[in-house]
């Protein structure tokens, strides 16, 4: 599934918090939107998904434009926005809220087939043998993964992540970032994913687009990320040390005086 | 003569306009001050005043001041004898005869009383409970656009205006003086208070998981059972709890006005001047409330992951009477 997004535009009163966007996603492509705090990534998803209107613009999926499809959009939030009161299954479960009438959803009388589509998404992130377990009482990494599941049990053309491990330490996010990357692969499904770790985007992302203050300030491959790139998306201050970051990646002896140094200056 | 005017006029003008500049800084500070101090005495007093006059007021609206207290004192403290039946243990211990009170419970069948009691209040709140949360749902912004929504919590506050007893005197045409209108008036007072509680619950929960299920594509009706319902179950269930207890309360007050269970025996006694029995009545409703505020009480710390308040057996049974009186009303 190819996604097309033309002259996306949304305001709010004064404010403008993307201008003009325009740019495409080919099919089964794992891209990250890359921005600091800001610059439109959550807005921007929030329009994919039909939770915003935008103020003018288009959203196409395989030359269709889209105006509500939710059901065809699976999300996945970075505060989770979990039923924490209901097992994992159960939240996975509500993935077929769209195509199930309200009764049935009400009396958990979805058919057999949609409840085995609840567990093997729960299989598919991990945590088959967690399904009965309440999600109030899972990590926050696990809960994650159940957010996962729900996009997943959708049955979604299209996967949108809004900063999916931003409130996760760094190896729950590891973990959360590999199963999302897997089961986007498996099922060849077109994904965004917003991120404000550069580390994370590089190791998982194929394709990149920056935001900067709601304008596309670049799309590319992983090559194409050069530190000029990064400056010029998340500007000149926090380059500083995503530079650093970069350096130490190419260089991979790094002598005992250099890390002082560093150490030094922080 | 002008040295002497400026010696005694000059005192005079600096007391009242004040002398060199700092002197009359400090001293009108410290006038204002003496100033500030006497009118808050003052104040304090009219306050006192006030609410002497109130009292007092208040006092000879009710007849208080009357020759009767004198006359009826040796009543009262004969009447004393009989709530609290003395009696000589091992022939020298004076205590409270129990067996007294025990002997009426069996004779007067008080159980089965209770029964009728719990029955009342068990059945209004559950009557009256998925209605108090419809209405709590309703009178949800979110749920129903403003200011429809104020219709329902308009009925909510109506509803609640009215104490019990006067509902079960409203429903008094339609099921007589019977456990039927109990019944009725608590399950109507069970919509009020629960699903105002409910409303403020709602007011509470969190926006994610209703962003969450509105995110899978889901309708109306199933964003609000999925992402709102869910999140006040525990807290519908603990409310629920909480609302039983004050309704077994008020069960015993609308029985007294014969509605039935235990409150008609009460009442029975207490016009037949049998005051051992009324007292022997009123330490099983102690029991019977005590026994459904700890079973609720327990409930509903569990649901609220234990850090609920939990009421102390001395609390229990000191505040009992202002509870009993609260749930009436």
């Amino acid at each position: 599934m190819v996604l097309r997004v033309e002259n996306l535009t949304k305001r709010y009163n004064e404010t403008t918090a993307l201008s003009e966007v325009s740019f495409e996603i080919p099919d089964g492509t794992f891209a990250v939107v890359l921005g600091e705090s800001g610059a439109g990534k959550s807005t921007l998803l929030r329009i994919l998904n039909g939770l915003t209107e935008p103020t003018a613009g288009s959203v196409y999926i395989d030359d269709e434009e889209i105006t509500n499809s939710r059901s065809d959009v699976g999300m996945v939030f970075q505060q989770h926005n979990l039923v924490e009161e209901l097992s994992a299954y159960s939240n996975a479960l509500t993935g077929t809220l769209n195509r199930t009438g309200f009764l049935r959803s009400l009396l958990s009388r979805q058919s057999a087939d949609e409840k085995e589509l609840a567990l093997e998404a729960l299989e598919t992130v991990g945590l088959l043998d967690e399904a009965g377990q309440t999600v109030s009482s899972m990590s926050g990494g696990q809960q994650q993964r159940v957010g996962i599941a729900r996009a997943l049990v959708q049955q979604p053309e299209l996967l949108l992540a809004d900063e999916p491990v931003a409130s996760l330490d760094p190896s729950s996010a590891e973990t959360v970032m590999a199963y999302l990357r897997e089961t986007a692969d498996k099922r060849d499904l077109t994904t965004l994913a917003s991120l404000h770790q550069v580390n994370i985007a590089r190791e998982f992302g194929e394709q990149f687009i920056g935001l900067r203050q709601g304008r596309v300030v670049f799309t590319g491959s992983r090559e194409d990320l050069t530190p000029d790139v990064l400056e010029e998306i998340y500007g000149h201050i926090e380059t500083k040390e995503l530079r650093e970051e970069t350096k130490q990646e190419e260089v991979i002896e790094v002598s005992s005086e250099e890390t002082t140094g560093i150490g030094a200056k922080l | 003569m002008s040295a002497d005017s400026d010696s005694v006029i000059g005192r005079f003008l600096k007391r009242v306009i004040g002398g060199d500049k700092t002197d009359s800084s400090v001293k009108q500070r410290h006038t204002e001050l003496k100033r500030k101090r006497l009118l808050r005495r003052l104040s304090q007093f009219a306050l006192l005043g006030s609410v002497g006059i109130l009292l007092i007021g208040s006092l000879i609206m009710t007849g208080f001041w009357r020759e009767e207290w004198i006359q009826y004192w040796p009543e009262f403290t004969e009447a004393l004898t009989q709530y609290f039946p003395p009696k000589l243990y091992f022939g020298f211990l004076p205590a409270v005869d129990v067996g007294r009170y025990y002997q009426f419970w069996v004779e007067a069948g008080l159980v089965g009383e209770a029964g009728i009691t719990l029955a009342i209040a068990l059945a209004g709140t559950i009557m009256g409970a998925p209605l108090a949360l419809l209405f709590g749902i309703l009178g949800n912004e979110r749920v129903t656009p403003f200011p429809i929504n104020f219709i329902f919590r308009g009925v909510m506050s109506i509803i609640r205006s009215i104490p019990s007893l006067v509902w079960a005197l409203i429903y008094v045409p339609l099921g007589g003086i019977s456990p039927v209108t109990a019944t009725l008036a608590i399950g109507t007072d069970t919509i009020g208070e629960l699903g105002r509680l409910l409303t403020d619950e709602l007011e509470e929960i969190d926006d994610g998981p209703i962003e969450g299920i509105s995110s899978t594509g889901a309708d109306k009706p199933q964003v609000i059972t999925f992402g709102m319902i869910t999140q006040i179950v525990r807290p519908f269930i603990a409310w629920s709890m909480f609302i039983l207890e004050n309704n077994v309360r008020s069960a015993v007050g609308l029985g007294i006005i014969g509605a039935g269970g235990l409150g008609v025996t009460l009442s029975i006694e207490q016009q037949t001047f049998k005051f051992t029995n009324m007292m022997a009545t009123i330490l099983f409703i102690v029991l019977l409330v005590l026994s459904v505020e700890m079973v609720s009480q327990r409930t509903r710390s569990y649901l609220r992951g234990n850090d609920d308040e939990q009421l102390s057996l001395y609390d229990r049974i000191v505040g009992l009477p202002e509870r009993l009186s609260k749930s009436l009303f």
